[in-house]
């Protein structure tokens, strides 16, 4: 790798699930831009079962797109030298296996629930819960069987604040080292210790001999206080150590880059913590959701701290099977402006899981899709929602969701849609966000890939996200609050930028679009109605604020918090079709 | 550009992998020749165990229970015999609570185990065995026509193809199933009903293959004890002309039907092999570049399952009914000139 100062162009492969994407940036003068980007078929899987295959297939359509050569010799030529090349190469990886968890420990909505916190900030499945909650016996053999019927990749063991409860950790403790040694050496999980402190030499004792203990602080020392910082770094080392580097082909990626691989969801959280920084507001946060195949990966930011929750099995092809197995599949129909049957939906999902990387061709099948994006945001976002500290963020009414601008959407779900409207509509129902919000949409996939470029170029990524790498898809003012259908809730008045004025009124169960073209921006004058709240201080509390522009416009969300839609299926299915008519089809 | 494949070919050189799902021995070794019924594999299943609690049956502490044990960790006991007893006034015994062998004594509990079952592993496919990973897995090569399907219940079969279809078209009916089928690895056209996997299974069928499966038959298909593949998806979906003609002009012959799939990171497609004795099979090339003339096949609707032929590439993107523009390739679909996006296609090998 060139030094640091000489950097002046950066290739990023991004290895997802199914697809590999590749982005080239360059300086251009004194900034960093997007130059161009490629993508390709992963080839983790058969029959290649080799990453840089698909990497190789991607840098050739990368060369024909920008006439340039990259690759010779079966290499990526770098350095850069007078044949071509780049300076620098990174690569990010999603595509391998999640971590399988058995998770153990005490109490649901103590150490389990803090454990359950730590797990999502990586890419891991938790298979299973050991606990005797509600049962006066310990089902040791029940416990010993999961372990090792399941053979997991770690058993993650919590319970007990420190110096606290120790009968209950150590009965799950030996109930794991059965499993465990019920199994080849080889497969034996690994186990992860983060509970009760004072027992740690005992458990080291006991599983030490049968397989390798890691022991971090507790992630519940006291009944009040949560510490995941350690648990959740460990885990994403292992992730690391034994996913990432294990990767069939990665030594060939490593060898171009000289730099460790990272996981995408780390390098989109840099990516969302830039954004915070960059405002520095800590009465709002920032909001990232990557809608991936097989994990939607949720990035929050509040006073400087980055909550990261990946949700495996929360993709939009790999997810809505078990989501309608689990929520029924009433829950994707309620979403559709058609009338179609249960097992034309069932069909259209299995389908969807043997042809992940496909696009849809007919209307039906795109709001099938888009159903499924918006019930894969709500689960995420109801599973990231609880790990979060808004601090002055927080919203006054519970289950909200804080202030947060700007909102970060990226992923083959999002960025497939057809229009950019269509995007917006999935995150605003998705997502329900309230008060004001610009809402960037990661048009060419490069969020993770400027985040991973942030830890070798930090400048040339912020250079790059500064030069409208992302594209704007407007600004979105959401009322909270109940009225009347076809009620006045919002009065704005909008003065453009060349003075032109536009006095305009939002009217409860609508979404208003304005035009408010890319690079625009307007001053707006806000006077809601004293039973909702434009996020401006309270209920009927306006104001006036500089809203930016984008591709869908300047957009006012009066259908209320919670969004509710109509039970009548023909009456819902009449709104669903206006709402997507308004976004612009 | 390279693309999605399926392999759909009357003869090439294959190789079936077949692995245990837990370490176990491979019975059969490099360079020998098998048929499709023979074991080439075996493995123990985990015990049943259970933990006896002696301390807590005698109603003493645990460290006094070892002086009560009548049995010794590596006994073998059968349903019934005494572990442990306390006599006198009071007293009791731990007995065994099924067939089984003492693994291991500790803090006053016996790990018992039940005896395991051994499971075994038939070739499949008739072959030469070219690699063995002991312990794990076997690699089988053969010669002749490969088919990978969409979805498949798991299970697994050898028998002789037999169309009771006359066109891909047409679903698979129960008066089409008559003695004739018994053992025979049944072709089916666009779909089956209940009743014909119903009377799949009075005139026990060695296997089905069909276009697609409807999803309320689902859970019911994964039941039975015969191979069905779907060669196209879920649904009531035709089957390929491509699978189909090739199905049809292989009628006769004997097929192994693999019904083992799984989607997600790790996929794993089931498949049909028809053996062609010859040595004159090729490999097939995941990486042929997509070009007027590749063969085809559609991913979605309204075009799922048809297989067809390039006819151009056009430059730059067309529009789509949804609105959406990409870049992709105009084909023809059984005589119909349609424009089919790159992202939804995949190339026949």
């Amino acid at each position: 790798m060139a030094d640091e100062r000489s950097i002046e162009s950066i290739l990023v492969a991004d290895c997802g699930t199914v697809t590999t994407k590749l982005l080239l940036l360059e300086r251009v003068a004194r900034e960093y831009r997007f130059v161009a980007q490629a993508q390709a078929l992963t080839t983790i899987g058969d029959p290649w079962h080799d990453v840089s295959v698909g990497v190789a297939h991607a840098i050739e359509n990368l060369e024909q797109i920008t006439g340039r050569t990259l690759y010779a010799n079966g290499k990526l030529l770098t350095p850069r030298d007078e044949k071509g090349g780049v300076d620098a190469f990174v690569v990010i990886l999603s595509a391998p296996k999640p971590l399988r968890i058995v998770l153990a420990g005490l109490v649901r909505e103590m150490s389990l629930k803090s454990a359950r916190k730590a797990l999502v900030s990586t890419y891991t499945r938790t298979e299973a819960i050991l606990s005797r909650e509600g049962s006066l016996r310990s089902p040791e053999e029940a416990w010993a069987r999961t372990v090792r019927d399941l053979a997991p990749d770690i058993v993650f063991l919590v319970g007990g604040v420190d110096g606290g409860a120790s009968r209950p950790v150590m009965e799950l403790a030996d109930a794991i080292a059965l499993g465990t040694s019920m199994l080849e050496a080889d497969h034996r999980p690994r186990l992860v210790y983060a509970g009760n402190a004072q027992l740690r030499s005992r458990i080291t004792k006991l599983l030490g001999e049968i397989t390798q203990v890691d022991v971090v602080d507790n992630v519940r020392p006291t009944v009040d206080t949560e510490y995941l910082g350690p648990a959740q770094e460990l885990l994403e080392q292992i992730f690391v150590e034994e996913r990432l580097q294990q990767t069939p082909g990665i030594e060939t990626l490593i060898s171009w880059s000289q730099l460790p691989p990272q996981p995408t969801a780390t390098a989109f959280g840099r990516v969302v913590e830039y954004l915070w920084h960059r405002e520095r507001n800590p009465d709002r946060g920032v909001l990232g959701v990557d809608l991936g195949t097989a994990s939607t990966t949720v990035a929050a930011c509040f006073e400087g701290r980055l909550y990261l929750s990946v949700q495996e099995q929360h993709g939009v092809a790999y997810g809505p099977l078990a989501w309608v197995e689990k929520h029924g599949v009433a829950s994707l129909l309620r979403w559709l402006p058609e009338d179609l049957e249960e097992d034309q939906v069932m069909e259209f999902l299995y389908n969807r899981e043997f042809h992940p990387w496909t696009v849809p061709q007919e209307p039906e099948e795109l709001w099938i899709e888009h159903a499924i994006m918006r019930e894969m945001l709500r689960g995420t976002l109801r599973a990231a929602y609880p790990t979060w500290d808004m601090g002055k963020a927080a919203p006054n009414q519970r289950a909200m969701l804080p202030r947060l601008d700007p909102l970060l959407i990226s992923g083959c779900g999002l960025v497939h849609m057809p229009r950019p409207g269509q995007a917006l509509l999935a995150v605003l129902d998705g997502l329900e966000p309230v008060g004001i919000s610009t809402v960037l949409l990661d048009s060419n996939w490069a969020a993770p890939a400027l985040g991973a470029i942030a830890s070798i170029k930090p400048l040339a990524a912020a250079s790059a996200l500064e030069s409208g790498t992302l594209a704007p898809l407007g600004t979105v003012i959401s009322l909270v609050g109940k009225a009347r259908p076809g009620d006045t809730v919002l009065r704005m008045k909008i003065t453009y930028e060349d003075e032109s004025v536009l006095n305009v009124e939002a009217r409860y169960g609508e979404l208003e679009i304005w035009p408010l073209l890319p690079g625009q921006s307007a001053t707006l004058e806000l006077k809601p109605q004293h039973r909702f709240d434009v996020g401006l201080g309270g209920f009927g509390k306006g104001g006036k604020i500089q809203a930016l522009g984008g591709l869908v416009g300047l957009v006012v969300d009066a259908r209320g918090r919670p969004l509710t839609l109509p039970k009548d299926p023909e009456r819902r299915r009449k709104r669903l079709r206006r709402w997507i008519w308004d976004v612009g089809g | 550009m390279f693309l999605p494949y399926s392999i759909v070919n009357p003869l090439m050189h294959i190789e079936v992998v077949r692995s245990l799902s837990l370490p176990g021995q491979i019975v059969v070794h490099e360079g020998e020749v098998v048929e499709p019924l023979q074991i080439v594999a075996e493995m123990t299943e985990p015990p049943v165990f259970q933990i006896i609690n002696v301390a807590r049956e005698l109603g003493i502490s645990p460290k006094k229970a070892a002086r009560y044990l009548t049995v010794k960790v590596g006994a073998t006991l059968s349903k019934g015999d005494v572990m442990a007893s306390r006599g006198g006034w009071g007293g009791r015994v731990c007995q065994a609570p099924f067939k089984g062998t003492v693994t291991g004594y500790g803090r006053g509990r016996f790990l018992f185990e039940a005896q395991s079952r051994r499971v075994q592993l038939k070739a499949l496919v008739p072959g030469r065995v070219a690699r063995v990973w002991p312990d794990e897995q076997l690699v089988i090569q053969t010669q002749g026509a490969f088919i990978q399907g969409a979805w498949g219940n798991g299970k697994e079969n050898y028998g002789v193809v037999q169309l009771v279809v006359r066109s891909a078209r047409h679903a698979l009916r129960a008066k089409r199933l008559d003695a004739s089928v018994q053992g025979a690895i049944v072709v089916g056209g666009t779909c089956l009903d209940e009743e014909a996997l119903e009377q799949a299974l009075v005139m026990r069928v060695g296997g089905i293959i069909v276009g697609g499966v409807p999803v309320n038959l689902l859970p019911r298909l994964r039941e039975v004890d015969f191979p069905v593949l779907a060669t196209e998806g879920v649904g009531k979906i035709p089957m390929s002309t491509a699978v189909f003609k090739l199905l049809r002009s292989l009628a006769g012959r004997e097929a192994a039907v693999s019904g083992r799939s799984r989607t997600g990171r790790e996929v794993k497609r089931p498949y049909i092999v028809i053996p062609i004795p010859s040595d004159t099979g090729a490999r097939a090339h995941p990486e042929t570049p997509l070009e007027v003339g590749s063969r085809v096949r559609a991913l979605r609707q309204p075009y799922l399952g048809m297989s067809g032929t390039v006819v151009s590439l056009p430059q730059g993107p067309v529009a789509l009914k949804t609105g959406a523009r990409l870049p992709g390739a105009e084909v023809d679909l059984d005589g119909e000139m349609v424009f089919l996006p790159f992202a939804n296609l995949e190339m026949l090998l």
